[in-house]
């Protein structure tokens, strides 16, 4: 039996390196070859969030569609005005954002706590400090134009459920990582991280409401080359930290619209075992394609009940983007961080489509 | 109670018993009959020296309910696969280790007969649907909108013949093309017509009990055998579980099933049919209790990993395995035991950490791997175990009493279960606990019966999935079985692989499953046993053993016979440890 025997190399080929123990502990099945990987359940901006929010937005939450169109338009101040002037002109500018002057105070996240990674080496005046303290000089810029924007905090902000839930539930949007050169996942000073587009969905629990690690999933070596990107690093004490040169990570809303994410300079900082790796995602992200993708996935009634005004996001991103400035000086990336949560996944690479790989793959940073 | 109202014609004669006596099981006692002459003689062994069959075994003629499954196979073959009626027949009650024993005791409630009634109409509508009809009923009325009775009468009498297992007295076909004419004329509707004789002959006692009736044994005076058709259909329901074909019934219409070779010819048929994996996978789903993960549900809190999906599949698995290791590579029977061969799905291939393809693959657990042998497959592990712990003692149980035949006595009414279900208890490990449960004479003698070979199997969890821990606790998972000691799954699979009565408990399933009941004496199982380890323990061998002796065709007037039960001992004899 042909097929069987070749699988059956295959499974055989998975064993090596973990025949120590007279006999195998199955869970030691996860690392292959000095490779395992994981899939993303989790992914979320990461913001730093106070009980009432009064800390971090003292000034209260921003306006949205609704507040502002009340503002620029008041029902009772007796002017006759067309829906053209209106409110078209008004859902308008969520597709042909501007940089002028607008009459609303954009409510930016405030203080010196905040979440993320120092991705310049700097101490800056508008850098954030760790919560417990151990980090500074931490980059997180779009912390500042989203932080105090309902849309995005969660639990109940409904950009913080929705875009995870539909990076759960699409298979477009699967985010694949896989480790190789892995000698140990406690200590390893060398070790690649290649990120992948999955195409399969995940594997749930018996309730289904929680994902399982054991999964099989297949890379897309095909359709996703744009994202397969490779990562250096090493890990330390059970926590990866692995740097690249530029990710995209593929992105989706609610009817699979796709809302890919470009992300400069990123790095992973991950508390990994066998089971799972959960931790960061940082670096800095093109604001237009931010912009864009955000604009792309939530419609004004969206913005409406999440008090997310697109017009002013879009004016805050390019005020307070801090990176990658064009050739006028202007910044066009900010930076930003993520948490994120995955799961052990077996990846499969299908055997014709591994060749051409390499070649597409984008450089490391080291 | 007026039972099947719209088929009740040769009941009688098909029976041969003034009315079915639905609520109980009864061996028919006189049914007799011309017949043949010839007597089938034992099979030639492969090998070595050949043992004669011993005098005297024969099997009561038998009323047996036809299973779901038997249901569902007959009318794949009669109508075709996509004649695939939603239905759920009432389970039957599991006798001397078997459901299909059960049958021959089932009886049909007023809800069971509404069932029937149900599928059976279902089925006929499928059958006459317009997108069928013109490939299943293969004439055409001379009007559509009127009866056609030689055209009903053609296509009644045909699938009469398949469904009934015998060829259609002119008298029945006269009255179900009667009914469909009636029906027709009314309905204004050929193929409506059609479809209520087919309704009919669905639901007649004719054709969901299996009786067999008999005739004098031409060559021995005074010894009754099966008819040819209850021959016929004793063959079919054992080796396919399903109706005989149209094959297998011309034969019997012809006399030459009840011949030494005919009968040999259409065995092997039989055996080298593709429809064997479903008499077999019929087989080993009864005897393996299968019908236990109808009700099995694991604490998702626990065992978040094992789904609906996993239950399913871990069935399924074990299935395959038994199929593949013993038909399609006709291995020795033992070997299920210490085999690290199996099939993988992806829904399995989570909880044994493996990475998955996109359906069943075949699978071979590396050499050093934990598991080998269907004991360290999913669905013993997970089937024999509470939904929120493994059990030793329940996987113990099974060892004996599915594969080894050997019962084990229930608990007394008064034992104290406090020591194993208390789950804050001080224990560290299930193996301190069933210890500590054991300190208490009551409850000591059956579980040294059980609990050493179930305690080797403690590097798996309740769902299946591989642990050296609990709670962090090195697991000890040595045990003996029978004398034999062992230091973890793969040795008890070893010593399960040499104990003689793992052989000679399959011998008593598949003969009991065979010929409806259990064997009246020890005598011809032993033979069996002889001539399936001169044949290597081959399967094929051991159903062809079967199938050609002549305890098998053989029909006595006596009471069905009673398993002989021994229960399981501590102080068994040791396996045989030659291999």
């Amino acid at each position: 039996m042909k097929h069987a025997a070749k699988i059956g190399a295959l499974f055989a080929a998975m064993t090596v390196g973990f025949a120590g123990a007279a006999v195998a502990d199955e869970s030691a099945n996860v690392i292959r070859n000095g490779t395992i990987g994981y899939v993303l359940t989790d992914y979320h901006w990461a913001l730093y969030q106070t009980k009432d929010g009064k800390a971090e937005c003292p000034q209260g939450f921003n306006d949205g569609p609704r507040e502002q169109f009340k503002i620029l338009f008041p029902a009772d101040d007796g002017k006759k005005r067309t829906l053209l002037e209106t409110q078209l002109a008004r859902e308008s500018q969520i597709w042909h954002p501007d940089l002028k002057p607008e009459i609303f105070t954009f409510k930016e996240a405030q203080g010196k706590t905040g979440l993320g990674m120092n991705l310049d080496g700097k101490v800056g005046p508008n850098d954030f400090t760790s919560p417990d303290g151990s980090e500074k000089g931490i980059d997180n810029q779009l912390y500042r134009v989203i932080g105090c924007v309902a849309n995005y905090r969660g639990p109940d902000g409904t950009l913080y459920h929705f875009n995870n839930k539909f990076m759960q539930q699409h298979e477009y949007a699967r985010v694949l990582i896989e480790l190789t050169g892995v000698d140990s996942l406690v200590n390893d000073n060398d070790v690649t991280l290649t990120t992948y587009r999955g195409r399969d969905g995940l594997l749930t629990d018996a309730t289904g409401n929680s994902f399982m690690p054991g999964g099989t999933q297949r890379a897309d070596h095909k359709w996703g080359k744009e994202f397969i990107s490779r990562f250096k690093g090493k890990i330390v004490d059970g926590v990866l930290t692995v740097q690249a040169a530029e990710y995209h990570q593929p992105t989706t809303w609610a009817f699979e619209d796709v809302t890919d994410q470009w992300f400069k300079d990123p790095r992973f900082q991950l508390k990994i075992n066998q089971d799972r790796a959960e931790g960061m995602l940082a670096g800095y992200v093109d604001i237009e394609n931010f912009y864009l993708q955000m604009a792309r996935a939530v419609s004004t009634h969206h913005q409406s009940y999440g008090q997310q005004s697109s017009p002013s996001i879009y004016r805050a991103l390019h005020k307070l983007a801090d990176a990658y400035p064009d050739k006028d000086g202007h910044n066009t990336a900010i930076s930003f961080a993520a948490d994120v949560k995955f799961v052990q996944t077996f990846i499969e690479h299908p055997a014709v489509e591994t060749a051409a790989k390499e070649a597409d793959t984008r450089p490391a940073r080291h | 109670m007026r039972l099947f109202t719209k088929a009740s014609g040769n009941l009688k004669q098909a029976l041969c018993a003034s009315t079915v006596g639905l609520a109980t099981a009864f061996a028919l006692a006189s049914c007799s009959g011309p017949g043949a002459e010839t007597r089938i003689a034992a099979p030639a062994a492969k090998a070595g020296k050949v043992t004669a069959e011993p005098e005297g075994e024969a099997s009561p003629r038998r009323l047996r309910l036809m299973t779901q499954e038997q249901y569902l196979n007959t009318l794949a073959y009669v109508f075709g696969p996509d004649i695939k009626p939603e239905t759920h027949f009432a389970p039957v009650q599991r006798t001397d280790g078997l459901l299909a024993n059960g049958t021959a005791k089932a009886g049909v409630t007023d809800s069971q007969l509404e069932l029937y009634q149900k599928t059976a109409a279902l089925v006929a509508g499928m059958v006459v649907k317009p997108e069928r009809r013109d490939f299943l009923i293969m004439c055409k009325p001379a009007d559509e909108k009127a009866a056609d009775k030689a055209c009903a009468g053609k296509f009644l009498s045909d699938i009469g013949r398949l469904l009934y297992r015998q060829p259609m007295k002119p008298a029945k076909v006269a009255e179900l093309v009667e009914q469909a004419s009636a029906s027709a004329d009314k309905l204004k509707d050929f193929y409506a017509g059609l479809a209520v004789a087919i309704e009919a002959m669905l639901v007649s006692p004719n054709v969901l009990y299996i009786a067999e009736t008999s005739e004098p044994d031409p060559k021995r005076p005074g010894h009754q055998r099966l008819d040819a058709y209850s021959l016929a259909s004793r063959l079919s329901f054992f080796l396919w579980n399903a109706a005989p074909d149209d094959a297998m019934l011309k034969a019997a219409e012809t006399g030459e099933i009840l011949t030494d070779k005919g009968k040999a010819k259409i065995v092997n048929m039989m055996l080298a049919s593709p429809r064997l994996e479903t008499g077999m996978r019929a087989f080993f789903d009864d005897m393996f209790a299968f019908d236990d993960f109808n009700n099995l549900a694991k604490d998702p809190m626990v065992y978040p990993s094992f789904t609906g999906v996993t239950t399913g599949d871990a069935r399924e698995q074990t299935l395959r395995t038994v199929i593949d290791q013993l038909i399609t590579k006709n291995r020795d029977y033992r070997d299920l035991y210490t085999s690290r061969e199996t099939f993988m799905s992806p829904s399995l291939a989570a909880l044994y950490r493996l990475p998955s393809t996109r359906t069943w693959t075949p699978y071979e657990f590396p050499a050093d791997s934990p598991r080998a042998g269907l004991l360290t497959q999913i669905s013993f592990l997970a089937v024999h175990s509470h939904p929120g712990r493994s059990s030793p003692t329940l996987r113990g149980k099974a060892l004996r009493e599915v594969l080894l035949c050997q019962p084990v006595p229930r608990p007394p009414a008064n034992v104290d279960f406090s020591i194993v279900n208390n789950p804050n208890s001080s224990y560290k490990t299930q193996r301190d606990r069933v210890v500590a449960h054991r300190s208490n004479p009551v409850c000591a003698g059956c579980h040294k019966i059980t609990d050493p070979m179930g305690l080797a199997l403690e590097n798996f969890d309740g769902a299946g999935r591989y642990r050296d821990n609990e709670k962090g606790n090195p697991i000890d998972a040595s045990g003996s079985l029978d004398g034999k000691d062992f230091k973890d799954a793969v040795g008890l699979g070893q010593a399960l692989h040499d104990h003689p009565a793992l052989t000679s408990c399959l011998v008593k399933r598949v003969y009991a499953y065979g010929t409806g009941g259990p064997a009246k004496s020890d005598e011809t199982l032993k033979w069996v046993n002889t001539r399936f380890a001169e044949q290597g323990y081959r399967l094929p061998d051991l159903l062809r053993t079967i199938t050609l002796s002549q305890a098998f065709a053989d029909v006595s007037d006596d009471a069905p016979a009673q398993a002989p039960v021994k229960s399981a001992s501590a102080d068994a004899p040791a396996a045989n440890t030659s291999k």
